[in-house]
């Protein structure tokens, strides 16, 4: 039986980086999990009387222009964050291994086209994408989607068809075929699992990336619908006032912050314990 | 490096060099300093861009501020609380006739650059290119049933219409379409003024730069018949955001700006240094909109529901902070043909709206609004939403840049129109009531009636009206067709808004009496 420490969440435990990058990401997942208990208001609850009220006891965050309780809405909002990203990166991810494999295995011109058409993808900036595609398609969290697995699905692509065509002449690949091992052993059992390292690290490091287009976008007016507690929506609240009210906008970058800290550590982490050449002391 | 190189980058100085720099230096950086105080540069902000310099393509106040600085009219608006006109460039203009006006020009008011002085033909031309179907002017409508200028002599003309037009005082002499070109100039560009700088102009300033996206530089136009202006450049200067321009006020790179009306009571408790902030009721009118031939609102009780759980206070307070009123309908206060009060009282009847939807056999209603990309807009939109969830209503927000906006209506850009539901909108206006109403008659479906409301006695009174001259009577139209407009369910009026300025002391702005400003006629303080 392995001993907890050589496993890779003993590991990682033992990286104080990975154990801040842990203690963030808990903290902010099962604050979204638990929004509705620990959120002092309602997050919907209009309060003209006490709109733009400074930080207190009462609002710990302050309130917005509706008067609306910005700790709460930010609760809410690292619903939709988690959400977004989780469900994006899958997808993208996903379609990134298929792709990628099918390019690292197939033939040339299967490459070829698969490469162009990834490298295509990837010279088009993000935010005029962004901006392109929230024009087309209706405005709402699938839209968000739609645009961030389009725009990064071609990096997972590019790095599994790598780790693909680097290993599908290895020795030990070679000896398997030799053996006549299917098709399908070859990829799940000795491909799939050397190509998953560096593909976790890619995704760990691209949920921040993910959950700060949504921001941007709904902080530009093309992501979520207003009234939607996104944090990018409270940032863009916030600068519209941002000369009388600065706690909202200061308020609706602290969790941004704090996930791009979490994930950026926790990808870090899995870098130096998934990379071989990386891993130090053993 | 060696010491004679060095020297050669840093020279040396002696303590007598040292003190006569530092004596040029000082009068040096006095100059700039003088220059400001005198004011001779003066920066207005601007929030759009014009197309370009050719009243065909204007379509709003943007133009008109740039236009009031580089071309002149027969008359003009005077700057100031109440609304009147002026002579400008008619030494004499009246109406001889229900259906014509004879003017006289000013003589020896010239063109600039050597086009020579403006006559009565150059009147004709600029006037009556709008009614020429191929220049697609797009403020035609402003003329109404004008056909023709008569030139009687140079100087002289006689101005006819085809019927008695009321508004030919207030809107079509002294807004953009009463905007004079030259002739000869204007034939010579080609037809159009599309050109980076006009040929010719006429006002106390000319165009000698335009940076696309940023700004226009004008001077003096040492060609100007009239008084001299005070300042010896004028910058136009685009700024969207309305906040971006109030750090630029502050900054005191611009001398001028409108503000949003989240600042107003910040600025009234806090005026920023060397500043003055003044607030004007304004003649624009937002209301919300919803589409008559959408079959979700083919019960009328359905239409009432919804008008009845729009509550305007609420909206007044959250999105424009209590510091406009609630409007009455599309007709501003002092204007003819504004109501005092609306028939659906602007507070919100939940109960009333619930029970209207219960007769229509609606358990819950899902609408959905369309809104601009601005806080105003979607500061509203939210409100309402929140309030509709009162009276059983699910209002889902659709945000759209400006360009998709505006195209949201129109039949030429798509199939839309026809499936708009709610939509959330802003006109701006001019001090004639005709400019209000003419939106919304039956051939403006597809185009900029929006909620398609078709009502024949509404489109026979909007035409009855032009022609009529009795104030009184006039007055009775309007409020019936406003009135007409609300009984449709098609329309919650919203507010006129107000137009708060912030300017620098240095300067003394004129503004028409909606705030909008005068640039041609500010002064240095």
């Amino acid at each position: 039986m392995t001993h907890f420490r050589y496993t890779l969440l003993g590991r990682l435990l033992a990286d104080p980086m990975a154990v801040v990058a842990i203690v963030i990401i808990s903290g902010l997942v099962l604050a979204a999990i638990f929004a509705d208990v620990i959120a002092p208001h309602d997050f919907r609850a209009m309060n003209m009387a006490d709109r733009f009220a400074p930080p207190s006891w009462h609002y710990w965050l302050g309130t917005d222009n509706l008067g609306r309780d910005t700790f709460s809405r930010l609760l809410q909002g690292g619903r939709i964050a988690l959400y977004v990203a989780m469900t994006a990166v899958s997808i993208s991810a996903l379609i990134g291994l298929v792709l990628g494999m099918l390019a690292g295995f197939g033939p040339r011109w299967l490459d070829n086209t698969l490469l162009f058409f990834f490298d295509t993808l990837r010279a088009y900036p993000t935010i005029i994408l962004a901006l392109a595609l929230a024009a087309l398609l209706p405005r709402g969290l699938s839209t968000v989607i739609i645009v961030v697995v389009v725009t990064s699905f071609s990096e997972y692509g590019r790095v599994v068809r790598t780790q693909t065509l680097s290993l599908k002449n290895a020795e030990f690949i070679l000896a398997e075929r030799a053996m006549g091992a299917s098709f399908g052993r070859i990829v799940f059992h000795h491909i799939l699992p050397n190509v998953l390292g560096p593909f976790f690290i890619l995704a760990a490091m691209n949920l921040p990336v993910v959950i700060t287009i949504e921001a941007g976008m709904s902080f530009l007016g093309i992501g979520v619908p207003p009234g939607t507690p996104s944090w990018g929506a409270t940032l863009k609240d916030g600068f519209d006032f941002i000369r009388t009210t600065p706690w909202i906008i200061l308020s609706g970058g602290l969790p941004l912050i704090l996930v791009t800290l979490g994930f950026t550590f926790l990808g870090e982490a899995l870098r130096d314990q998934l990379d071989p050449k990386l891993r130090k002391g053993r | 490096m060696t010491d004679h190189r060095l020297s050669r980058l840093f020279p040396t100085l002696d303590r007598r060099q040292l003190l006569a720099g530092a004596v040029g230096l000082s009068a040096a950086s006095a100059l700039p300093i003088t220059a400001w105080a005198q004011g001779t540069t003066l920066n207005v902000r601007s929030y759009l861009e014009p197309e370009d310099y050719d009243p065909l393509d204007a379509s709003g106040f943007l133009e008109e501020m740039l236009y009031g600085c580089i071309y002149r009219k027969l008359i003009q608006y005077v700057p100031g609380d109440e609304w009147a006109w002026q002579n400008d460039l008619a030494e004499t203009i009246k109406q001889s006739s229900p259906t014509t006006i004879t003017f006289t020009l000013k003589p020896g008011q010239m063109w600039s650059d050597g086009y020579g002085e403006i006559t009565a033909e150059d009147v004709k031309f600029s006037m009556e290119r709008h009614m020429v179907e191929e220049n697609n002017s797009r403020i035609k409508p402003d003329l109404g049933p004008f056909t023709h200028v008569e030139v009687t002599d140079s100087h002289s003309g006689i101005i006819h219409m085809e019927r008695p037009f009321a508004p030919i005082w207030s809107i079509a002499l002294p807004y953009l379409a009463g905007t004079i070109l030259c002739k000869r100039a204007t034939e010579e560009a080609g037809g159009k003024i599309t050109t980076a700088v006009p040929p010719t102009v006429s006002g106390p300033y000319r165009v000698s730069e335009h940076r696309l996206g940023e700004r226009w530089v004008l001077e003096r136009n040492p060609d100007y018949s009239g008084a001299a202006p005070d300042f010896d450049r004028v910058d136009i200067i685009a700024i969207v955001d309305e906040s971006a321009a109030e750090i630029a006020k502050e900054a005191g790179d611009v001398d001028f700006t409108a503000i949003g009306p989240g600042s107003v009571q910040r600025l009234q408790e806090n005026p920023p240094a060397n500043s003055q902030l003044t607030l004007h009721p304004a003649l624009s009118y937002t209301w919300v909109g919803l589409n008559l031939n959408n079959p979700k609102f083919e019960d009328i009780r359905v239409r009432q529901a919804i008008m009845h759980a729009i509550d305007v206070p609420s909206i007044m307070q959250a999105a424009y902070f209590d510091v406009a009123e609630p409007s009455t309908g599309i007709i501003a206060p002092g204007l003819i043909g504004h109501r005092e009060k609306t028939l659906i009282p602007q507070q919100a009847d939940f109960a009333r709206a619930r029970a209207l939807l219960d007769e229509a056999g609606i358990d819950r209603l899902a609408i959905k609004i369309d809104v601009l990309n601005n806080v105003t807009a979607t500061t509203s939109a939210q409100v309402m939403q929140a309030m509709m969830t009162n009276a059983g209503i699910d209002l889902e927000i659709s945000v759209h840049e400006s360009g998709s906006f505006w195209s949201l209506g129109v039949a030429a850009d798509g199939e839309r129109w026809r499936d708009l539901e709610l939509t959330f909108k802003r006109f701006s206006m001019t001090p004639d009531p005709y400019y209000a109403t003419a939106w919304f008659v039956t051939n403006q479906i597809g185009d900029w009636n929006w909620e398609q409301f078709s009502n024949e006695e509404f489109d026979r009174l909007h035409e009855e009206a032009l022609s009529e001259t009795d104030n009184e009577k006039r007055d009775a139209m309007y409020r019936r067709m406003q009135d007409l407009m609300e009984e449709s369910g098609a329309y919650r009026f919203i507010t006129h808004e107000v137009t708060a300025n912030l300017y620098a002391d240095t300067i003394t702005p004129a503004t028409r009496p909606d705030g909008l400003p005068m640039v041609q006629f500010f002064r240095r303080a």
